[in-house]
């Protein structure tokens, strides 16, 4: 008996590139959540520098220099975002870089699947924790007596800017992936992270810095991101402060996604 | 012949308590598992490295950031690197002790250690060697940071006795820092204790009076830094570079050290015991 097996065309059978996608998101937001140990930290590591800078730093609002806020922890809110988003994002981008390392990078190379959406699908991942993560921080620092002068829509800011900038950081984190192709290459991308965030705006407004600090904080675009986050939690929702918050993330993640995406070919072609 | 001048018989004398081979080879026991640990900077910088570092920019971006709380009334010096150093360097230093527990991990993970157990060293030299290890690497992140620090502006106030009471609080903290690493490497024997090592020690480090004075600092973070006594410590440290050195500065933090580190020192003996093929 001859049997004969007709083959199917991958046309008929592949999904949609959003459906592929949504399929690679889906998987990176889960196997997200199926690790408490790996995003615990980056939600309770901020949210404690934030309580211990609130009682430590509780006299320093008056330092000229300082905006006029009621409490350290309304000033520190933005970078307690900050620092969450960014130390966060590092855990889509080791995951992606143990993807390459265990193997499963290359049999999803060697499927049908559509190459933007493996990045993107890790991307989107990075993106919903960002966007969970700012959410989580205002829903628990209300009841702590933090005043958001933006209201609803202020907070709603925030947590797209703090979406776009899990993508920005993602992508940037994802290069590094792709690049070594080693999880620990991506976790030794730390203390880069940490001076990006201490030489920046995050803990002091920099009116209040001096000489060398002053110039690295003012050359960080991470302290205009912060200092626009703040004015919306602060002093209220303005267009200045919208531009701040959202359209520089947004043009980072423009470059960012964009340097992930060759740095995906050139790992593709590399073979 | 020799051994019979040393018998009671012979000299007369009450007979010496015999001595255990092991206990001889205690000393020489812990510089050889000692100078392994040191020897793995050569061969693994890379878990060195992050120790040595991460101190650095701690200090460097900490005094640079919070530049103006030498603004606060009250604040006991006009350099914010004098307030900053000595903590980078208790931290550089409690890291160093705790790396140890990381390495202790990989030894028992590889299945080093329980050839190392196998051997006729005597059980407090595993924990002795790697202690030893950890305050020449304490040596080397102490020196380092301070000649950073002295780089960016910070000044002993006290002369060369400032100098001495940091070294003394660095090595004091890597010291208790390597017992409680290796006492949860003992315990856990896999990564899940170096999360708990590193978490633990940052909690003790941050929770004192690390960012501000207590005279400074409000709420509830003033009601715990006052009994922790991880900030004793801190202010052994730091005398050297606020005014003068005290005993009053001083006491408090040699008997934290004592205390803790005799504490530390217990678990890891008991959960070395424990440890069972």
């Amino acid at each position: 008996m001859t049997a004969t097996f007709a083959p199917t065309t991958s046309t008929e059978l592949q999904p949609s590139l959003p459906a592929q996608t949504w399929q690679m998101s889906k998987r990176a937001i889960i196997a997200l959540a199926r690790q408490p140990a790996l995003i615990v930290p980056s939600l309770v590591f901020p949210l404690f520098f934030l309580a211990l800078g609130s009682s430590s730093f509780a006299r320093a609002i008056n330092i000229p220099g300082f905006p006029e806020v009621d409490s350290y922890l309304d000033f520190g809110v933005a970078g307690a975002i900050m620092q969450g988003v960014l130390f966060g994002s590092v855990t889509g981008a080791t995951a992606l870089a143990t993807d390459i390392e265990n193997g499963f990078f290359d049999r999803l190379i060697a499927s049908p699947v559509a190459r933007p959406s493996i990045i993107v699908g890790r991307l989107a991942g990075a993106m919903a924790f960002g966007a969970a993560q700012t959410a989580f921080f205002l829903v628990i620092l209300l009841p702590f007596g933090m005043n958001l002068e933006g209201g609803v829509i202020g907070g709603l800011v925030l947590v797209v800017s703090g979406t776009l900038i899990a993508l920005a950081v993602g992508a940037l984190m994802s290069v590094m992936a792709l690049r070594t192709g080693s999880s620990e290459a991506v976790q030794g991308a730390f203390p880069l992270l940490f001076i990006l965030l201490f030489f920046s705006s995050a803990f002091f407004p920099r009116e209040t810095m001096s000489g060398i600090y002053k110039d690295l904080a003012g050359y960080n675009p991470v302290s205009y991101i912060i200092e626009g986050m703040r004015d919306l939690v602060i002093e209220g929702l303005s267009a200045w402060a919208v531009v701040r918050a959202v359209l520089i993330p947004a043009a980072l993640s423009v470059f960012t996604v964009w340097l992930a995406m060759r740095s995906l070919n050139k790992r593709i072609a590399r073979g | 012949m020799t051994i019979e001048t040393t018998t009671p018989s012979s000299t007369g004398r009450p007979s010496p308590k015999p001595r255990s081979v092991a206990l001889t080879a205690m000393w020489p026991a812990s510089v050889g598992l000692g100078v392994r640990n040191v020897r793995n900077i050569r061969r693994l910088p890379s878990a060195f490295l992050p120790s040595l570092l991460m101190p650095i920019i701690q200090a460097v971006a900490f005094s640079g950031t919070f530049f103006a709380i030498t603004m606060i009334p009250g604040f006991p010096t006009d350099r914010s690197i004098n307030w900053f150093l000595p903590l980078g360097v208790l931290m550089g230093c409690g890291f160093a002790g705790i790396g140890v527990g990381f390495t202790t991990v990989r030894d028992i993970e590889s299945g080093f250690y329980d050839r190392l157990r196998m051997t006729p060293v005597p059980r407090l030299a595993l924990i002795m060697g790697p202690t030893l290890g950890a305050l020449a690497r304490a040596l080397v992140v102490t020196t380092t940071v301070f000649l950073v620090g002295l780089i960016i502006g910070a000044r002993l106030t006290d002369g060369v006795l400032g100098l001495v009471t940091l070294y003394i609080a660095g090595f004091g903290v890597a010291a208790l820092g390597t017992f409680w690493g290796l006492a949860l490497a003992y315990r856990f024997r896999d990564m899940r204790g170096a999360a708990i090592m590193q978490l633990t020690f940052f909690l003790a480090l941050f929770l004192t009076d690390a960012q501000t004075p207590l005279s400074v600092m409000e709420g509830w973070l003033h009601a715990v830094a006052r009994v922790n006594p991880f900030t004793n410590i801190l202010r052994l440290a730091r005398q050297g570079f606020l005014g003068d050195v005290t005993w009053d500065n001083t006491w408090g933090g040699l008997v934290a050290i004592a205390a803790i580190s005799s504490l530390t020192l217990w678990f890891a003996v008991a959960s070395l015991n424990r440890l069972r093929d």
